[in-house]
């Protein structure tokens, strides 16, 4: 059965589907695109309903990874994302998500630019990206500073938001910084996140009530589902409820097999899926011989400590996304830098970090909350090309008519060596900066971070690589415009850098198709 | 295509067993009698001793009669008049007529002429008068249920959890010997003689096959239920009835009933083994059975109270955070072990047993875990400002002196 009604097929509707989709029903092209359709916001009400769900799903021991990982909304996701995508891992954390908007529900929100350095190898240039980068940021709405030393950093602020207040923590860390600068390739400044702080359509500004991590009400931290809203007005566009299985090349373009059994027909195919849900898509086009990988950025938690703020108030306003984001340069080439962001714990659970202080869960608790008021949380990112992950296809199982497939994860050849370096220097700044790390620092399994790309790369010639608008080489009319096309994962977050993506390719559709 | 039961006494102890489980197996329940609060069974209005409307019986395949009139017992005894007698001979009739094949009369293990008690009598005399039918073969059958125990406390199983709750008991009949059987077991047997009955057979024994004495089983359920002894002192069965008809006297005491006095000094064992395997049940040891079901949630709940106690350092009052935190518990596969009775009573005792790596497959640690994933939900606890330093001591401190036990504990327990 063939699907007359549509001249794109998008597959997913987290911040990459969004992205490619709205150009192109602006351009009064005819999109459907379809994602499993669990729809439902985090149940409002009682705090144990949003912190352990209403059918207490997320009452249930977790890794104790990230705080992030363990509310009912990333449980939900990921559950249903598991439950769909036959992926088999070793050492390596699947994240993904089955379900309208996809990850950017529970995302951390922050979000920067590449700049020409971070795009070396690229088929792009910084020019290649602006105009969508622009528009992405003025579509979702971004706060941040424009006058500190991460601005240019984080790219260009010309629509950005007043920032939110700094946390207390963050703020004495900020104004030693400000004061003693350092080290000379060591930046910090305020946090870019997608949280307004003006009010916007449909979307209410932060009303700094702490609550960020178990899902906002208010919309105020952006959330692909809004787009969605948008994208919904258009009569041209047709969201659908049911997940694909199945990829199949067929007469004039290509024919989407879902998981309710529909065919969908279109002379082009968009899959946005998240670079793990396209991989698992996608991998069946390509020969089993084919080589893939998966590139992550390695991630690593370090508590701190602020002495300074010892025997403080635990601040009662607020939001927990970054509030303050750093840079510090490897080596004097271009591009080589390690980047991260701060967090204060006001907001976060307790028993995230209980659960991993070498105490007893009581005394664990009780001095987690005598020291909570000055702690800090930094995450270091490394860039993807430390990230050794493979991945391997196995023919189908009997009866399955899709390979199976494996990540293994790992980290490249000399990589603690330049982690080793990374935190000693670290913590010769922390301690300017008057904070202290604390014992307890780990490194999170790869995936985890959720950066991930490289799995078919813009601009590599070969059957697994795509041109420069995400289309495959061995299946043309089929374009990823996800993570997975980032032919490099710098050490910075890449969120926008997708979404932007996402959305050039977008624009070019717009016009072919 | 699914079966149709007709069940009268749907509401009783047994009978709202029967009907959820007969449904789960997919069977469609139409009810005799008034309509089950908060469910959606059809429900035909009758009473006992009435002619049912023929619409109940249209396309059901058999009859299942637990209603039993126990005003009528009192009122009559074992005279014709007996609600209970000519109500169950009128309701086989109109069954009859109707066209059903199967009609279960749910009788006890005390029906016998010579019983003590006016309900053994009667369920006799019923059971009589159905076999005197002559379309009664292979088509009648009486179960004759022995002493049912096991989910919601109702009718005499909630009498008998009261008893347990004694320490000390002054009781009649503690030799008789008794025969329990689980509930969900009774509601199997009728559910098979319903379904398939077993060829040639007209009464059926549903009760356990090795019969108890009736102390025994009083013992039994108290430490199943609560873990503790039971003194039991035996009393005559001439100053049990004087003391029941004493307790009827005296106003604002609670009376005790002359029948169940009797009902209990008249039991006597009927041989069942047979019946339960023609039915083919296979019955649970009893005092297993009783530590799976109601008292174990309830210790399951004070050992949550138990853990929130402990992890939040203050008693807490929430009874909602306490039944999430078992519900979570529960489902958990890898905390099955219960804290010991020392824990139980001064939670602080608990930091000299955890684990000094707490990994995630720890029993005990995962539950400390969740029941401080539950307290996070609470209202925020006051906070110590200048304090904190001396809390923080404080807790080293105890963490230090708790060290080496927790060592010793972990050897031990290896």
């Amino acid at each position: 059965m063939s699907d007359p009604a549509a001249d794109i097929v998008v597959i997913g509707s987290g911040p990459a589907g969004v992205s490619v989709a709205l150009p192109l029903v602006e351009a009064g092209r005819r999109v459907v695109m379809i994602d499993g359709g669990r729809d439902g916001d985090a149940p409002a009400g009682t705090p144990w309903r949003r912190m352990l769900g209403a059918h207490l799903e997320a009452l249930a021991p977790d890794d104790g990874l990230s705080p992030k990982w363990r509310t009912p909304e990333a449980r939900r996701l990921l559950g249903a994302f598991h439950a769909h995508e036959p992926i088999d891992t070793e050492d390596f954390n699947a994240v993904g998500a089955l379900g309208r908007g996809g990850l950017s529900r529970i995302w951390g929100a922050f979000v920067c630019e590449l700049q020409a350095d971070d795009l070396q190898g690229w088929p792009l240039t910084a020019y290649d990206l602006r105009a969508s980068y622009d528009a992405v940021v003025s579509r979702i709405g971004v706060s941040g500073s424009h006058d500190d030393d991460m601005a240019a950093f984080y790219g260009s602020a010309d629509v950005l938001q007043a920032p939110p207040p700094l946390g207390p923590t963050a703020a004495a860390m900020f104004k030693r910084y400000t004061i003693a600068r350092p080290d000379p390739e060591f930046a910090l400044g305020r946090a870019r996140n997608a949280l307004i702080t003006e009010n916007r359509w449909q979307r209410q500004s932060c009303d700094l009530r702490l609550a960020c991590l178990w899902g906002c009400e208010r919309g105020a931290i952006y959330d692909a589902r809004q787009d969605l809203a948008l994208l919904r007005q258009h009569a041209n566009f047709e969201l659908r409820d049911s997940a694909a299985q199945r990829l199949a090349p067929a007469e004039g373009g290509w024919d989407v097999i879902t998981t309710r059994g529909e065919h969908l027909h279109a002379p082009r195919l968009v899959v946005a899926a998240g670079a793990l849900g396209s991989l698992r898509l996608v991998a069946p086009l390509l020969s089993p011989a084919t080589e893939l990988r998966v590139l992550n950025s390695p991630v690593m938690a370090v508590p701190l400590l602020v002495a300074g703020r010892l025997g403080g108030e635990l601040p009662t306003a607020g939001h927990s996304l970054a509030q303050l984001g750093f840079r510090l340069a490897c080596s004097p080439t271009a591009g080589d830098y390690v980047s991260g962001a701060i967090y204060e714990v006001a907001g976060l659970p307790p028993s995230s970090f209980a659960a991993r202080m070498p105490l007893g869960r009581r005394a664990a608790t009780e001095i987690f909350q005598a020291l909570a008021p000055a702690l800090a949380i930094a995450t270091i990112y490394f860039p993807g090309r430390y990230s050794a992950n493979t991945v391997t296809l196995r023919p189908p199982a009997q009866g399955d008519q899709s390979p199976r497939i494996e990540v293994r994860g790992g980290v490249a050849a000399g990589f603690d060596e330049v982690a080793r370096t990374v935190r000693q220097r670290l913590t010769v700044i922390w301690r300017r900066l008057g904070a202290r790390p604390l014992p307890g620092t780990t490194l999170a399994t790869a995936g985890t971070d959720a950066h991930l790309g490289g799995v078919f790369p813009m601009g590599v010639v070969a059957p697994h690589g795509t041109n420069n608008y995400g289309e495959l080489h061995a299946a043309p009319r089929l374009h990823l415009v996800d993570g997975s096309v980032l032919p490099s994962i710098p050490s910075k977050f890449t969120t926008l850098t997708v979404m932007a993506n996402a959305d050039r390719i977008g624009r070019y559709l717009a016009e072919v198709a | 295509m699914p079966q149709r039961l007709v069940v009268t006494g749907a509401s009783g102890y047994i009978g709202a067993r029967l009907v959820e489980q007969a449904r789960r197996r997919g069977c469609e329940v139409v009810v005799l009698g008034s309509r089950l609060p908060g469910s959606d069974v059809t429900a035909v209005p009758w009473r006992l001793g009435e002619v049912p409307r023929l619409t109940a019986f249209l396309g059901a395949t058999a009859v299942l009669h637990l209603a039993h009139d126990w005003a009528s017992d009192r009122a009559y005894g074992t005279a014709p008049e007996n609600a209970n007698l000519a109500g169950t001979h009128i309701l086989a009739d109109t069954a009859r007529g109707a066209g059903l094949t199967r009609f279960v009369f749910a009788s006890t293990t005390s029906a016998r002429p010579e019983a003590f008690n006016a309900y053994g009598k009667i369920k006799f005399a019923i059971e009589e008068r159905l076999r005197a039918q002559p379309w009664s073969e292979g088509r009648i059958f009486c179960a004759r249920i022995g002493l049912v125990y096991g989910g919601p406390e109702r009718a005499q199983y909630a009498l008998m959890s009261k008893l347990a709750a004694l320490p000390v008991l002054p009781m009649i009949g503690l030799d008789r010997e008794v025969q329990p059987i689980h509930v969900d077991e009774v509601c199997d047997g009728l559910l098979a003689l319903l379904l398939h009955p077993p060829a040639g057979r007209h009464t059926v024994v549903i009760a356990g096959p090795q019969p108890v004495t009736f102390g025994t089983w009083l013992r039994t359920l108290r430490r199943a239920r609560h873990g503790r002894k039971m003194l039991l002192v035996p009393v005559p069965i001439g100053l049990a009835l004087a003391g029941c008809d004493l307790s009827r006297r005296i106003p604002f005491l609670p009376t005790v009933e002359r029948e169940r006095v009797l009902g209990l000094a008249g039991a006597a064992p009927m041989p069942s083994a047979d019946d339960v395997a023609a039915l083919g049940l296979s019955l649970r040891d009893p005092a297993r059975a009783l530590r799976q079901t109601r008292p174990a949630r309830r210790r399951l709940l004070a050992e949550s109270a138990v853990m929130l106690r402990y992890v939040t350092g203050r008693r807490v009052r929430s009874s909602g955070a306490i039944i999430r935190l078992a519900r979570a518990i529960r489902r958990d596969p890898a905390s099955a072990r219960a804290l010991p009775w020392p824990a139980m009573c001064w939670p602080a005792l608990m930091r000299f047993v955890e684990p000094i790596r707490p990994t995630p497959r720890h029993g005990l640690a995962r539950r400390l875990h969740l029941a401080a994933m539950v307290a996070e939900t609470l209202p925020a606890r006051r906070h110590w400002g200048a304090t904190w330093w001396l809390r923080a001591a404080v807790q080293l401190t105890l963490e230090a002196v708790a060290l080496p036990f927790r060592f010793v504990f972990r050897a031990f327990t290896a």
